[in-house]
């Protein structure tokens, strides 16, 4: 995963390959700055190297990679109601993303947003439960509130263990997720049991009117939710003295300090704002698409989520983008399944397409720099040296 | 020992083959700073050889070369008379190479054999007999450490042991110690002495760095000295050198002409400790009960060999470390307990010696490091005012000639005396009171000195009391109204620098008592 904080440059002048003496060899040097052009190039580069190392793999399965591809294509991007499956996906896959993003400013690791996404759902869930009989619109602005809640309260602990004793992060939200889910599953088999399910073990369904209004084909105004959030906190770290404190405390703690400010309550706010926006996502994943809760409705979407934030190099518009591909690679993967793509290629393919833009990522931030050893015919380390650099190439 | 994994040029001339280590006009530049500029380093086989050097002295640099983990920008390493090209680490400890860095890079959770033999383990372990030989090792130069215990469980003296050890286990015969008593107590420090004693005598070769002149002359057979990144004495045996002679060498001779400013009358006190004190970042005593006045429109200079409670002293000041027993006053008022920010906003400015790292934030804008101290009042709202902020820093950088390229691009591609311009010029700007200046012209070139002096004697001028903290011995007498030495944290003594000689400060500062 790309490190959110950048090491200092006297670490990166040496190589990082061991390699036969006597031969002109590659070095890894580390850059300094990367334009965000070049890492929206190299993000096309490494989805095109997947698609056509995949085109391979299909091929050696039997199957025509062109038709798959126009399948892919086609069933993610292919006209208006192929989109609302994009980004129906996509939406939850932002919210995620987002939620890990605002503890990756800081370079926290939110590795429990799965957790925190059926915590938000349970509260909102009890909300609708015990709140069913206000109107709809209120209703669900009271569920989303609730989410957000819910996501706070299964961050409270990690976040003050973290601010106040230095302990892991990545640890504490990682295990709570198994908490969380396990409550939902207690909940499903006792206290929430729907009565009407008679052997299964379910919950209530929602009551209909607690169900966000649609935006267009399978879409729902989540996705507005998720934009208005993206561009929110787009402004506020860019554009707030609040986001300016929280930039210098992730990339600078000691003149973070010096500035004045204090470290650990914005460590603290910074993960318990990332609690709370996953915990919204389980909540708008309830309303959205569920008709009730279940232990499976964060469905690997708070995971993924960290997956989309350390490929959009914690940067909200970066997390849109990846989001939306993400999502368009889902529903690409499904829909193969029909063209008797065994299942299990839609996985390594959709996988394949991941790893080559998390690669070119990483491989982003470095530059190739080839570097010829000391031989007979260069006697001075010195005269190598300045030999030694022909030229430098990118991803 | 496998050497011929290690790319070698050249060979040796016979005379040279009684140096363990020799290194050959080092060159190794970082943006914005020369770390060694041409320094030289000889090792003869069998002795324990001091690398002294003031902080920012190249020490580290130098042996970083040494061990492979920087690629020199220049210059040659010969290894028991072999010309060496390290490309790693690993190239250095094939060619017996082997480093004990300040920080120690072990596994907490394995045993000592285990870290002993990682990476370097036979390839069948027989854990039993892999623990004898690592305590038969350890017996052998009286490193005592429990071979079966867990790492973590260990003090910090035992696991410097095992850092040894490991080299060691490797067949290093040349041993590199970077600070090694920085974290040890005077016992263990007495032990260490011990060990490395007992290695010498075997005839292996110690590189031992630090600045701690009583320690070097009892622990040591010769001695290199950098100053700047270049070697300036290398006076072969120690025998017949005292401490004065070395802080002599230390601080150098009589360099660039620093024009002393014109007297100037000094105002009220506007900075007073009294009775500060105040714990390292390892939590021993570093400051005692330390009395300082600062008058206003006067530079009070505080020297002494780094390490002995300056930083820690400004720190103090700044806020940025809790002081244990007494008080600090700015322009009166109590601040002993206030945040950097209050300090802040009631009138002090801070220069920290790291200026990149601490004063900036390396991978921020230009602009968003110029307005660390303002950003709250260039706001709109609950918004950041953009637009005014980078109108303060392209102020701020045409008021102190900074030289830049964007205004949005990385502070860390400025060079090291355009950063220092940008640091004291945004710290100047909110009209300070008192100026507190840890090593502002470390580091920089000719220009970028000149520039930093001439602004700090323009805020004495202008009323501001000055602490000027600083290892440049010329610029302190130069510059100074009043002149502090500090020794083990402690005021070692109080100099006029008009009527001073360097001779006296050198003595008071290797701990000699001033008059």
């Amino acid at each position: 995963m790309t490190d959110p904080t950048h090491a200092p440059l006297h670490t990166v002048a040496r190589g990082r390959a061991r390699w036969h003496h006597g031969v002109i060899r590659p070095v890894l040097q580390r850059r300094t700055n990367v334009a965000p052009a070049a890492q929206a190039i190299a993000f096309v580069i490494g989805i095109a190297a997947a698609l056509i190392a995949g085109a391979l793999l299909l091929w050696a399965a039997g199957n025509d990679p062109g038709a798959v591809y126009g399948r892919m294509i086609d069933s993610s991007l292919g006209g208006a109601n192929s989109i609302s499956r994009t980004l129906l996906r996509a939406t939850p896959l932002a919210l995620a993303g987002l939620a890990v993003a605002v503890a990756g400013s800081m370079g926290l690791w939110n590795i429990g947003a799965e957790g925190q996404m059926m915590a938000g759902a349970t509260v909102a869930a009890g909300v609708a439960m015990t709140a069913g009989d206000l109107p709809g619109p209120v209703l669900i602005l009271l569920m989303i509130g609730a989410g957000a809640a819910g996501g706070v309260i299964l961050m409270l602990g990690p976040a003050l263990a973290r601010a106040y004793l230095g302990v892991s992060e990545i640890i504490t939200t990682l295990m709570l997720v198994e908490v969380s889910i396990r409550i939902v599953e207690w909940l499903e088999t006792g206290p929430w049991k729907d009565p009407e399910s008679r052997g299964f073990a379910l919950i209530e369904p929602l009551p209909d009117h607690a169900s966000l209004p649609g935006l267009f084909g399978r879409a729902h105004i989540g996705v507005l939710i998720a934009i208005a959030l993206l561009v929110a906190f787009w402004l506020a770290v860019s554009r707030t003295a609040w986001g300016y404190e929280l930039r210098m405390a992730g990339s600078s703690p000691a003149t973070a300090r010096y500035a004045g400010i204090s470290l650990q309550r914005k460590v603290l706010t910074a993960l318990l704002l990332s609690g709370a926006l996953a915990g919204l996502a389980g909540a708008v994943e309830l309303t959205g698409t569920a008709t009730r809760l279940d232990p499976g409705l964060s469905n690997g979407y708070g995971f993924a989520g960290i997956i989309v934030a350390a490929l959009a190099l914690m940067r909200p518009s970066g997390v849109a983008v990846v989001a939306f591909v993400f999502g368009a690679v889902q529903v690409g993967g499904q829909s193969i399944q029909t063209l008797g793509v065994t299942s299990s290629i839609a996985t390594i393919l959709q996988a394949m397409i991941l790893i080559a833009a998390l690669v070119a990522a990483v491989l982003l931030n470095y530059r190739i720099r080839w570097v010829r050893p000391v031989g007979s015919d260069t006697e001075l380390p010195e005269a190598a040296d300045a030999a030694a650099t022909t030229g430098a190439a990118g991803v | 020992m496998n050497k011929a994994t290690t790319p070698r040029v050249g060979s040796a001339a016979s005379s040279e083959t009684s140096l363990a280590v020799d290194l050959r006009g080092i060159r190794k530049e970082f943006p914005g700073v020369v770390a060694c500029d041409g320094a030289d380093l000889s090792v003869r086989v069998g002795t324990i050889h001091a690398l002294l050097g003031e902080n920012g002295a190249g020490k580290t640099s130098l042996v970083n070369v040494l061990g492979g983990v920087y690629l020199p920008d220049g210059g040659e390493i010969w290894v028991h008379g072999e010309q060496c090209r390290f490309h790693s680490p690993a190239d250095a400890i094939a060619a017996g190479i082997g480093m004990v860095h300040q920080e120690f890079r072990l596994v907490p959770s394995l045993t000592v054999s285990e870290n002993v033999v990682l990476g370097s383990a036979p390839r069948y372990l027989n854990m039993n007999q892999i623990v004898e030989r690592v305590s038969h090792l350890a017996a052998l130069y009286s490193l005592d450490a429990d071979p079966t215990r867990p790492v973590w469980q260990l003090s910090v003296g035992e696991r410097q042991r095992v850092e040894i050890l490991k080299a060691l286990w490797r067949d290093a015969d040349v041993l590199v110690l970077d600070e090694p008593t920085a974290v040890l107590t005077p016992a263990e420090a007495a032990d260490l002495g011990e060990t490395l004693r007992a290695m010498a005598d075997r005839g292996r070769s110690v590189i031992y760095i630090s600045h701690k002149l009583d320690e070097v002359l009892s622990v040591c057979d010769e001695v290199t000295v950098l100053r700047g990144g270049v070697t300036v004495a290398q006076p072969g045996s120690l025998a017949g050198v005292d401490r004065s002679d070395l802080a002599q060498m230390m601080v150098g001779e009589a360099a660039a002409e620093v024009p002393r400013p014109p007297d100037h009358p000094s105002g009220d006190v506007v900075l007073a400790l009294e009775g500060v004190a105040a714990l390292s970042d390892r939590g021993f005593p570093a400051l005692h009960a330390v009395d300082l006045d600062v008058r206003a429109g006067e530079i009070v200079g505080i020297a002494g060999v780094s390490g002995n409670g300056q930083r820690e002293l400004a720190e103090a000041i700044a806020g940025l470390r809790a002081t244990t027993e007494g008080t600090v006053r700015l322009a009166g008022a109590d601040i002993t307990g206030a945040s950097p920010r209050v300090r802040s906003r009631s009138g002090l400015a801070y220069v920290p010696e790291d200026r990149l790292g601490v004063g900036l934030a390396p991978h921020m804008s230009v602009v968003d490091n110029a307005v660390v101290r303002s950003y709250l009042s260039l706001r709109r709202g609950a918004m950041l005012d953009l637009k005014r902020c980078e109108e303060f820093c392209k102020g701020l950088v045409e008021r102190f000639g900074v030289q830049v390229g964007r205004l949005h691009e990385n502070v860390s591609a400025l060079s090291g005396g355009n950063l220092q311009r940008l640091l004291l010029g945004r710290e100047l700007t909110g009209e300070p009171r008192v100026l507190v200046a840890a090593q502002p012209t470390r580091g920089l070139d000719v220009a970028g000195i000149a520039a930093v002096q001439e602004q700090i004697v323009a805020q004495r001028s202008a009323g501001v009391g000055v602490l000027l903290i600083s290892e440049d011995l010329d610029e302190l007498l130069a510059l100074s109204d009043r002149l502090v030495v500090m020794y083990e944290g402690r005021i070692a003594a109080r100099l006029d620098p008009s009527q001073t000689t360097r001779g006296e400060v050198g003595a008071a500062m290797a701990g000699g008592g001033g008059s």
